[in-house]
């Protein structure tokens, strides 16, 4: 009994410093954010109290809602981009068993390059007058495209760039979950004479599936605080096409200083967030094997 | 052993055009921005684009001038190291309790900072910081982005630490070693690929992170990320500046990964299936 | 005793006043230049946040030299300009004296600076202890007007800028075509360019949705609108419909594809590589654009032609403010003066900073720089324009000048994109913007 004790006070030992760390970096910022969020900004910069007045103006703040709206159009899609090429790549990699590790890394570089960087790198790239892809485009006889400027390819476009980035992040996990599957159930279908698209289908994949489902959260927790990419690009532009409520909840902070409502914004977000994460957790423990 | 049966040649062939095509469109983005980084300033957004030109060593060269590159280039590799030591050292035992007591809650605790927005930190932190005199230190910096690295090494670690077969413990258990023991006598050498991948992963995060040092740093402790976007503005635009810097702020990240790169596949491995 | 010693106090001091006085009287210079002393903050150290601007890398070549006479270290950091407010408003939330001096541009954020209190007033600064030859009057009057809020004087400005039109006079010549002379003749202009040479585009400008109220408030007023009347929004006024209605239609029919995103850089670089034939862009742009030389020869500047209502360009600039919560603001007061001081302004505009100063702009060495080519010629010229003419009326005239920013840009925008007529677009823009200036 004592000896449990003593092991069960060595666990928290062991586990107290991360633990007490991470509550007192975002503990502080959490609640003081949510005391922000109950109070109006003034322009003198003071904080009155209007109690759950920013929350009932967002209810019916246009923005806010288009703000939802943009959000998970681009989470969906960008979602769907990255798990389909991530999964893709992953299976070629698989295959190609023999490529020498140097270029195996460059499959997986754009998730390693700062988001900064490839954020300024593809606003020349897409440059609608000057860019090198619609030169490339018309080069081939094909039409040009405003990208980034287009209000209905804006979404579309970040959310390719976005897969550009991310989908050989995706592929590295799916990769490293083909390369635990147990040998014996493909050693089956190879006695049933199963042909390489059953295996795939019937097979791979659906024994892929807990590892696709912590790709998506891992994902799911970026995407929908979208932020960096349109940040640099498009600022939420052109008009209103691409903002997201991440990027409308900045501005609302730190251009237009109400930093309450601003708060208000954020903790919604949070709150979205938090949710996706825990219906994708069930989700995920449900197609576990 | 199973691939060898489906590589029949007409297969093998596809493979190749499939990983060609793949592979041209990951790199070429990357490749242009290296390419552009050797052209001179105006002409990294002249039309038609150039392909073909005389390549210069300006870019680089006026880096030093224009800014304190080198001094940026330490704080970056301060705060990104430091908190990578930050992250491994807390998170790696957290990561061990939550294997051996199956009780997740702290490694879900732990990714709740990863589910807020940045934007929410940054005005508490500074106010927090401002509190107890930290503002321009690269302790700010540091413990901030040691808030990036944690779940990083949590999550990637735990999948190390359930892969040690319970009867190693077991043994070491009826040795009378305790859990501290058992974590440093045993699990740690255990789990090396797993510390190593999982701090690979940490410094990539924490390198390319700019939020917050665009807000808590100063000229003194700026990172080199959040200073490349300075090569921005109004009558001093300077994209050739930019392309060099951005070259050069992704090669660390980059030459890691060449580096690591069979650890990094092995080792999400099984954070992908257990994790 | 007592009285004794109090009375021949008072004898001094009288006598030491009519001194003054009568020494003022004979030469206000000389006084102060005997009381001056640069090195009375010597020692002492001030932080300065900068914006990513030619000001800041032509002033920050003589860093040494004000270190060298003050013996005040100056610590400076410097951020694009967003990045520089983003963190500027932590600092100034935060309360905290970390920031001494920061570059701000007043007829943007002037107001809701103010408003939050952030500003010191810079005239007891001026009032105590100026070198002499500081000459405050000689500063642009429009630009330290609009620096002024509630007699506070918030910011000493640093260059004057305001949008121009870069046109290519060997396209003009080809095309057959002289420079607009009215807000109509724009189009007209445009619709030959485009006719005779299509490769070009015929006319740019600003559409992305916060920069472009810039470039978009000339128009705007040159058709004689206003943003507001009698306490409302009136973008829906004939004139503010007319102004919408050119501005957009110009940037639909001759501007170039994915204009809506169009920000001074991408401007720059079109116009730059020869792909335009007109540009409406800030004067600050012009050494961006010489950057190669390749349109030094082919370049003349102009300001927008006056419409309906007269000529009413844009007139703004950078200014140097002081925090209101700096624990050393006279040190930081020392910078201000020596980096806005004729001399320095004079040395500045040599390396194209349009100067704020009568005296500077009039320089010998200056006129001689400008003499080297002939668009610089034109461009101060039209500087002189705009310094004599212009306005700081960019968006509406409330502490939230940046959110009007965005109303402005979205109704724009959404003529240019063809998703809301001008009669919808200026109605919702007026709707937004009165509930703003009602919160006020």
């Amino acid at each position: 009994m004592e000896k449990k004790n003593e092991a069960r006070l060595e666990l928290a030992s062991l586990s107290l410093p991360a633990m007490i760390y991470t509550i007192a970096m975002i503990g502080f910022p959490f609640i003081y954010t949510i005391w922000m969020s109950f109070h109006a900004t003034t322009a003198a910069q003071q904080l009155v109290f209007n109690g759950l007045g920013n929350y009932s103006h967002l209810v019916s703040d246009g923005e806010f809602w288009h703000g939802l709206v943009v959000t998970f159009y681009l989470y969906f899609l960008s979602l769907a981009l990255q798990l389909f090429f991530g999964t893709y790549l992953a299976l070629l990699l698989f295959r190609s068993k023999r490529l020498p590790g140097i270029v195996r890394s460059l499959f997986i570089s754009p998730f390693l390059i700062p988001g900064v960087v490839t954020g300024m790198m593809w606003l020349v790239i897409l440059d609608p007058s000057l860019g090198a892809a619609n030169y490339v485009l018309t080069s081939l006889g094909l039409p040009a495209s405003d990208w980034l400027a287009s209000p209905t390819w804006v979404v579309p476009t970040i959310a390719i760039i976005d897969t550009w980035q991310w989908a050989p992040y995706v592929a590295l996990i799916v990769l490293g979950g083909l390369q635990s599957l147990p040998p014996s159930v493909y050693e089956a279908a190879e006695i049933d004479g199963a042909s390489r698209r059953k295996v795939l289908f019937r097979i791979t994949l659906p024994l892929l599936l807990p590892t696709i489902m912590t790709a998506t959260i891992l994902r799911s927790v970026d995407l929908l605080r979208f932020f960096d990419l349109i940040y640099i690009t498009t600022q939420g532009g052109p008009a209103n096409a691409s903002d997201t409520l991440n990027i409308y909840g900045f501005r609302v902070g730190f251009e237009f200083f109400q930093f309450g409502y601003a708060s208000a914004l954020m903790v919604t977000l949070s709150v979205i967030v938090l949710g996706a994460v825990l219906i994708l957790n069930q989700l995920r423990n449900a197609v576990a094997w | 052993m199973r691939a060898r049966s489906f590589s029949v040649p007409w297969f093998t062939v596809l493979n190749v055009i499939q990983l060609t095509i793949a592979g041209i469109v990951v790199i070429t983005p990357t490749l242009w921005m290296v390419l552009s980084s050797f052209k001179p300033s105006f002409e990294v957004t002249a039309y038609p684009p150039t392909l073909i030109f005389s390549p210069t060593l300006e870019n680089y060269a006026s880096l030093s001038q224009t800014t304190p590159f080198l001094h940026y280039a330490f704080n970056s590799v301060l705060v990104t190291v430091s908190s990578t030591l930050i992250g491994i050292l807390l998170g790696a035992p957290a990561a061990f309790v939550v294997s051996w007591t199956r009780i997740t809650w702290p490694a879900i605790v732990s990714l709740v900072a990863r589910m807020a927005p940045g934007t929410l930190f940054l005005l508490p932190w500074y106010v927090m910081f401002r509190h107890f005199d930290m503002i321009g230190s690269y302790w700010s910096l540091i413990l901030t982005h040691a808030v990036i690295t944690l779940p990083i090494v949590l999550w990637v670690m735990l999948p190390f630490f359930d892969g040690i077969p319970r009867s190693v413990i077991e043994a070491a258990q009826i040795d009378g070693c305790g859990p501290i023991k058992i974590f440093r006598r045993i699990a740690v050498p255990l789990v090396s690929t797993g510390i190593a991948v999982a701090s690979i992963l940490a410094f990539v995060f924490s390198w390319n992170y700019f939020l917050f040092a665009l807000v808590l740093s100063n000229a003194q402790t700026k990172t080199l990320v959040a200073a490349s976007f300075n090569f921005i503005g109004e009558g001093a635009t300077n994209w050739g500046g930019l392309m060099a810097a951005a070259t050069l702020i992704a090669l660390p990240p980059l030459i890691l990964a060449v580096v690591v790169q069979r650890w990094l596949v092995s080792g999400l491995t099984l954070g992908a299936v257990k994790g | 005793m007592l009285d004794h010693k109090w009375n021949s106090k008072f004898v001094t001091a009288v006598f030491a006043g009519a001194f003054g006085i009568l020494a003022t009287g004979l030469s206000a210079q000389r006084s102060m230049a005997d009381d001056f002393n640069w090195k009375a903050h010597s020692g002492e150290t001030v932080s300065f946040l900068a914006s990513t601007n030619p000001w800041t890398s032509a002033v920050m070549k003589y860093k040494g030299d004000f270190e060298k006479l003050t013996g005040i270290t100056l610590r400076v950091d410097t951020y694009s300009e967003e990045q520089m407010r983003q963190r500027l408003v932590t600092v100034m939330n935060a309360r905290s004296n970390e920031v001494d001096l920061f570059m701000t541009q007043v007829s943007r954020e002037g107001m809701q600076f103010a408003a939050a209190g952030w500003y010191r007033d810079l005239m007891p600064l001026a009032k105590k202890e100026t070198a002499p030859g500081y000459e405050l009057d000689d500063l642009s009057p429009a630009l330290v007007k609009a620096a002024t809020f509630d007699g506070a004087l918030v910011g000493i400005p640093l260059n004057i800028a305001g949008p121009v039109i870069y046109y290519r006079t060997d396209i003009f010549e080809k095309c057959q075509v002289s420079p607009p002379g009215t807000i109509d003749d724009i189009a007209k202009v445009a619709a030959k360019i485009k006719k005779c040479d299509p490769s070009v585009t015929a006319f740019a400008s600003r559409g992305l949705k916060p920069a472009l109220p810039y470039t978009f408030s000339v128009l705007l007023h040159n058709m004689g609108g206003s943003y507001m009347k009698d306490g409302k929004s009136n973008l829906c006024s004939p004139e503010g419909k007319k102004a919408l209605r050119t501005y957009a239609g110009l940037l639909k029919d001759y501007g170039p594809p994915g204009v809506v995103n169009y920000n001074f850089y991408q401007l720059t670089s079109l116009y730059r590589a020869g792909r335009s034939a007109m540009s409406f862009e800030s004067s600050n742009e012009l050494s961006s654009i010489m950057e190669n030389e390749q349109r030094l020869g082919d370049t003349g500047v102009m300001p927008l032609p006056k419409g309906p209502g007269g000529s009413h360009p844009i007139t703004i600039g950078w200014s140097l403010a002081i925090s209101k919560f700096s624990s050393n603001p006279d040190a930081a007061w020392y910078f201000v003066q020596w980096a806005t001081s004729p001399k320095m302004q004079a040395k500045l505009a040599l390396a194209g900073i349009a100067p704020p100063r009568k005296s500077a702009s009039s320089d010998q060495a200056y006129k001689t720089w400008l003499d080297k080519q002939p668009v610089r010629k034109q461009w101060q010229q039209a500087i002189d324009f705009l310094a004599a003419n212009g306005n700081s009326d960019v968006a509406y005239p409330i502490a939230q000048n940046p959110v009007s920013r965005q109303i402005i840009g979205q109704a724009v925008d959404s003529i240019l994109l063809g998703t809301a007529s001008v009669d919808e677009a200026c109605k919702t823009a007026d709707e937004k913007a009165d509930a703003l200036i009602a919160q006020q």
